[in-house]
């Protein structure tokens, strides 16, 4: 759900860049006093991991695809706030390198994606008291639907098509996504808390 | 964990590398409702030319070949912001 240049207008995009910034800047400070430091070793690996992995484009219905977002993927096992930064990072380096979500975009995916994603991702797993399967997958589904939510609202703020039509189809496309956004989310954690279980985030105090 | 960090960078590599055969061509979600609602002709890039483009290395020619190349540039990308901001946090502390 990158939205690329074009779609949103310049008064979108430009609020939503400058909203990013300041939004970004507190959760790097956060990081700096909130991560762990056994986890430091995790960060670049996870962010390699979870881009290559976005890489992955998988059938939802017919003629479309969707790949994992990682929002809570990454939550589950840097925290909340690392984990807004390194999809930051992966969202910089597909607009800028990639040409994969727009530039002057950068500002709503980041905000999509890397707070919200990450955030909405990680309230499950907080108010379960860790990140146990069911809340993973309820994290995974509710990271890429409120996502969605959130782009489909800045899309029609842009006018780019009527308000009924755009929300039903980008909710209901990312309603299914969500849920192969789960399970892989799942079974990713699961995977790695059996190699090292101490890896998978337990509480951020 | 030096298991787990050369599992989850094996599995990068891998993922990187396998892209090209496995992953699905079609549209993605907002791709698809852009197409449905005739509003994809507005996409444009802002940064045009990068020799990654589109996650195909423009100097390698065969089409897998091309986005496994660009697959493992970003992976490697990724791992270095991840190990300077790892450094960067250990500095301020």
């Amino acid at each position: 759900m990158h939205i690329p240049d074009g779609f949103l207008t310049p008064a979108v995009w430009a609020t939503l860049d400058a909203a990013a910034i300041p939004a970004v800047g507190f959760f790097v400070r956060r990081a700096q006093t909130r991560l762990d430091e056994s986890r430091v070793p995790l960060l670049g690996v996870m962010g390699a991991f979870v881009f290559a992995a976005q890489m992955i484009n998988f059938p939802v219905g017919v003629g479309t695809s969707g790949h994992l977002v990682g929002a809570t993927l990454l939550a589950a096992t840097l925290g909340p706030c690392a984990a807004t930064v390194v999809m930051t990072a992966i969202l910089v380096v597909q607009a800028l390198v990639f040409q994969d979500g727009g530039v002057t975009a950068l500002g709503a995916n980041v905000l999509n994606m890397a707070v919200a994603g990450v955030w909405l991702g990680y309230l499950p797993l907080r108010l379960a008291g860790g990140p146990r399967r069911l809340p993973l997958f309820v994290g995974g589904w509710l990271s890429v639907f409120g996502a969605a939510l959130l782009a489909t609202v800045q899309l029609s703020l842009s006018g780019v098509a009527a308000g009924r039509a755009l929300f039903a189809s980008m909710l209901g496309i990312h309603a299914v996504t969500g849920l192969a956004e789960g399970a892989i989310t799942v079974a990713a954690v699961e995977a790695i808390a059996r190699l090292s279980p101490r890896f998978v985030f337990r509480e951020e105090g | 964990m030096k298991r787990l960090t050369w599992a989850l960078g094996g599995c990068a590599v891998l993922l990187a590398c396998l892209a090209g055969w496995i992953a699905s061509t079609s549209p993605d979600g907002l791709e698809r409702v852009a197409q449905d609602l005739g509003f994809a002709p507005r996409g444009t890039a802002v940064l045009a030319g990068s020799p990654l483009a589109d996650y195909q290395a423009r100097f390698v020619h065969t089409r897998w070949a091309a986005q496994a190349a660009a697959g493992l540039a970003g992976a490697a990308l990724l791992y270095g912001f991840g190990v300077l901001f790892g450094r960067a946090l250990k500095r301020k502390r």
